[in-house]
C-alpha cells in the first residue's frame, strides 16, 4: 500500500478506489458472524442427528443430552485453539453477539434440562419457545450487524414457532426440520460462501 | 472565482492507514492480530503505520494480557472519527466535481 503523494493532485480513479477500500473494511469490520458460518451447519447438522438417533436408534433418550454437550465441547474446543493461536479477535461488537449466542446457549440447556427431567419434553409449547430461543438469537445478532439476511432467519424460527403451537405431531417435526434446514444449516453454508468470497477478494485487493 | 480543492489528510489517506481506520470505525477495537489479518499487511508495515496514526491521536494503544499471550489493542479516539469523517467530506467534495 502506497501513501499520498503531496506533490501531485489527486485523481478520480484512486479517490474511488479509496472509497471503495473504506467500504469493503467497514463490512468486514461489521461482519463478524460470518466467520462463525460453520457453527450454525454444525448446530443444524446436529439437530437432525439428534432426531434420526432418537427415532431410529437405541437409547433415543439420550440422544439430545449427548449431541448438543458434543457440540459445546467441540465449540469450546474451537475456542480454546483460537486462544492459543492469538486469533480469538474481540470487539464490543463480537463480543456483544458473543454474550447473546452464550446466555440464549445457557438458557437453552437449563430450560431443556428442566423440561426433561419435569417430562414436558414433548409439549408444543416447549419445542415452540427453543425456536422462539433461536429466532431471538437471531434477531438481536441482525439488529447489531444490520444484517438483513439474519434477520429473515430469525423471522424463520419466529414463524415456526409460532406454527408449533397450532401443528400436532408429526407436522410439528416437520416444522422444526423445516426451519432447521433454512435457519441453520443453509444459513451456515451462507455465511461460510461469503466468508470465503470475502477472503478471496481481500487477497485480490492487497495482491 | 474558482473553487479551491479540499485538502486530504495525509495520515488518513494513506491506503492501508485508511484500511485501518475503517476497520475500526466498524468494530471500535480490535487487536494487532486481527488487524494484520484483515488488512494482509505485515507485522513491521502494520505497525510502522500504527505508530503514525497513533502520534496523530487518531488511535490509542493499549497492551494487555489475553490468558498469558500479550495483546495490544488499538482503539479508535474521538479526534479519529472526526479526522475519518473529515476525510469522507472532502473525498464527497472532490469527486463532486471539484475534480
Amino acid at each position: 500500500m502506497t501513501d499520498f503523494d503531496t506533490t501531485n493532485p489527486p485523481r478520480r480513479d484512486d479517490l474511488v478506489q479509496r472509497i471503495e477500500l473504506m467500504e469493503a473494511m467497514i463490512a468486514e469490520g461489521r461482519c463478524t458472524t460470518m466467520r462463525y458460518g460453520w457453527i450454525f451447519l454444525m448446530w443444524g447438522l446436529l439437530y437432525y442427528a439428534a432426531i434420526g438417533w432418537q427415532m431410529y436408534l437405541p437409547a433415543g433418550k439420550f440422544a439430545w443430552p449427548v449431541l448438543m454437550v458434543l457440540g459445546v465441547v467441540i465449540i469450546q474446543i474451537w475456542r480454546w485453539r483460537a486462544l492459543r493461536s492469538g486469533r480469538n479477535h474481540e470487539s464490543p461488537r463480537s463480543r456483544s453477539i458473543g454474550a447473546v449466542w452464550g446466555t440464549v446457549g445457557c438458557a437453552f440447556f437449563l430450560y431443556m434440562g428442566a423440561a426433561a427431567a419435569s417430562h414436558h419434553i414433548q409439549s408444543p409449547a416447549v419445542n415452540a419457545t427453543v425456536m422462539f430461543f433461536l429466532g431471538l438469537a437471531h434477531a438481536i445478532s441482525a439488529v447489531i450487524l444490520r444484517w438483513r439476511v439474519q434477520g429473515a432467519v430469525a423471522a424463520i424460527w419466529f414463524a415456526g414457532g409460532m406454527a408449533m403451537f397450532f401443528a400436532p405431531y408429526p407436522a410439528s417435526l416437520i416444522i422444526f426440520l423445516v426451519a432447521s434446514f433454512f435457519g441453520m444449516v443453509l444459513f451456515g453454508l451462507y455465511t461460510m460462501m461469503l466468508e470465503r468470497q470475502r477472503a478471496a477478494s481481500l487477497v485480490q485487493h492487497h495482491a | 472565482m474558482p473553487e479551491v480543492l479540499p485538502e486530504l489528510d495525509p495520515v488518513v489517506h494513506g491506503k492501508l492507514r485508511l484500511a485501518l481506520l475503517s476497520l475500526l470505525v466498524g468494530v471500535g477495537e480490535a487487536d494487532f492480530t486481527w488487524l494484520r489479518d484483515k488488512t494482509g499487511s505485515t507485522d513491521g508495515n502494520l505497525g510502522a503505520q500504527m505508530l503514525k496514526l497513533e502520534e496523530a491521536g487518531y488511535v490509542a494503544m493499549q497492551k494487555r494480557f489475553s490468558g498469558r499471550k500479550p495483546q495490544t489493542l488499538y482503539r479508535m479516539t474521538p479526534a479519529g472519527r472526526k479526522a475519518l469523517a473529515t476525510y469522507v467530506a472532502s473525498l464527497k467534495r472532490l469527486l463532486n466535481g471539484a475534480l
